[in-house]
């Protein structure tokens, strides 16, 4: 491999990476605070990535259907958790895993029914077609850069709100005790319903950024949950900074493998995460 | 004096055990009230049957007059009621300054008698602490950080459960001195500990719960009348 593609892989590992932790600090977020396990989460990104495509067709704007599909998802999130996700919190976790794949087949269907099974695209928004010059030989396609700039701004304004905020801090108090966070006369349950819609909308922003890079088929959400949780195991579980460390190296590790070793490349994150759990059985950023 | 508070006939069950078994009381307001009794008798229940914590079977809470027996804790804790928790309640991922922060809030009718930097003034080792996470404290620590931050929610009734325990003397001795400042400053409060000496003297009232009933209801001078029944019911 010479250097010139070694440096493009790199950028396609990070930003990879990147789409990553967009998806898996949602889980990871709804997991450390509310300690749901939502399996649905990969759902949200297909239909994020769908109703890209749906509002993409509809108005002829990648940009107004960047915008309105954010919106619905945040809408779904609240409304997910406002009727279904709120009946879970005193149950076990075999109630949280039968609802929300039961939320996986409903997802499906109304895609299948919607959209079809056929595989789908969505085109690159004019303004970030193209490509970049990045030294004389390499070229990189600007809506890439655009992609991992986005995920950036993301992981820049949450650890902001997570660390500095008065929100924030409620948060993360509820993470620690959530009846104590009750005593101080916070109202937990408006706090998971804003948790848990974060977590809905960062899993179908990523569905809607990506729709113009990858063919939209049935299943895709199962697809990146499976990394998700490579991710979030990898990273800690509920541990945000963790998520972040782990789905770079993720990332990184799954575009080199694919190059270098494609024999391997569908098992090398599995191995990946086996011999990070042998060194550190609590992933990297376990409290 | 109006009371600030209301008890009546409190029935409340933890599973199928039968914890208080129709308590009743009246607080008045801008008085500091004592909760005595041995382990395990419906101190702490009692307390969190005025809360919401532990939701009562029956009998009724009248808090300012308005009844908020239904109400969920949060709730109840928006009207100015601010509750320091045996054990603390300390969050492991927040600093002692965000313990502070993430509390501090207006009373009910827009005032904010007591601020951050005052809090600090109260309790000034905490300044020394404030980067370090709650659960790294010193017990005495962790117990001024959760009367500050109580005290930054401005309440007007103060629920303190066993504040005093497991201290060393000198820090116990601090402590009580901030809760008869806090009874200074006019704030009603509710303070359940075992130093009947302190007690009786801080407090305009004392209630003896045995057996999840109350027993002895009365004032201090009431309560020296009573001073070997008390100790008796006190004795393990």
């Amino acid at each position: 491999m010479d250097t010139s593609l070694f440096l493009v892989q790199l950028l396609n590992g990070v930003q990879y990476g990147l789409l990553l932790f967009l998806i898996a600090s949602g889980l990871t977020l709804v997991f450390g605070v509310m300690g749901i396990l939502n399996l649905a989460h990969g759902s949200m990104y297909m239909i994020g990535a769908y109703l890209a495509y749906y509002f993409t067709t509809l108005t002829g704007s990648f940009f107004l259907a960047f915008i309105i599909s954010g919106s619905i998802a945040l809408l779904i999130g609240i409304v997910i958790e406002r009727f279904l996700i709120i009946h879970l919190y005193k149950r076990d976790h075999l109630d949280q895993v039968l609802l929300t794949v039961g939320l996986i087949f409903i997802f499906n269907s109304i895609q299948s029914f919607v959209w079809g099974n056929d595989p789908l695209g969505v085109e690159v928004p004019a303004l970030l077609s193209g490509s970049i010059k990045l030294t004389d030989i390499i070229e990189y396609p600007i809506y890439r850069l655009f992609i991992s700039a986005l995920c950036i701004v993301v992981a820049v304004s949450m650890y902001l709100t997570i660390n500095k905020t008065k929100l924030g801090m409620m948060i993360r108090a509820g993470e620690s005790d959530r009846a104590m966070v009750e005593n101080l006369g916070v109202d937990i349950s408006k706090l998971f319903t804003i948790v848990f819609a974060i977590g809905v909308f960062l899993a179908s922003l990523a569905g809607i950024v990506s729709a113009p890079i990858v063919s939209l088929v049935p299943g895709m959400g199962e697809h990146v949950l499976i990394s998700c949780f490579v991710v979030v195991v990898i990273g800690g579980l509920g541990s945000i900074k963790g998520a972040f460390v782990a789905a770079l190296i993720v990332g990184i590790v799954d575009t080199y493998s694919s190059v270098l070793l494609p024999q391997i490349s569908s098992m090398s994150i599995y191995l990946l995460m086996a011999l990070i759990l042998l060194v550190k059985p609590q992933g990297l950023f376990k409290n | 004096m109006s009371n600030i508070l209301e008890v009546h006939g409190l029935q409340t069950l933890y599973g199928a055990s039968h914890i208080l078994h129709g308590v009743s009381f009246d607080i008045k307001a801008g008085e500091t009230v004592s909760i005595m009794g041995r382990n395990g008798m419906g101190k702490s229940t009692t307390l969190k049957s005025i809360l919401g914590i532990a939701p009562p079977r029956s009998g009724s809470v009248i808090y300012k007059g308005e009844d908020i027996t239904r109400l969920p804790t949060w709730k109840r804790m928006r009207q100015d009621i601010a509750y320091v928790p045996e054990g603390r309640g300390m969050f492991h991922n927040l600093t002692v300054k965000e313990h502070l922060l993430m509390a501090a809030r207006k009373n009910s009718r827009g005032e904010a008698n007591w601020t951050y930097d005052q809090v600090l003034e109260v309790f000034p080792r905490l300044i020394e602490r404030l980067t370090n996470k709650g659960t790294q404290l010193s017990g005495g620590e962790q117990q001024m950080l959760a009367i500050g931050r109580a005290l930054l929610t401005n309440p007007d009734l103060l629920i303190l459960d066993e504040a005093t325990e497991g201290l060393a003397p000198l820090i116990r001795k601090e402590i009580w001195q901030v809760i008869r400042k806090i009874k200074d400053s006019g704030v009603s409060t509710i303070i359940v500990d075992k130093n009947i000496k302190v007690l009786n003297e801080l407090c305009e009232m004392h209630i003896l719960i045995v057996k999840g009933k109350v027993v002895f209801n009365g004032d201090s001078e009431t309560l020296n009348e009573n001073k070997e029944f008390i100790e008796q019911s006190l004795a393990v």
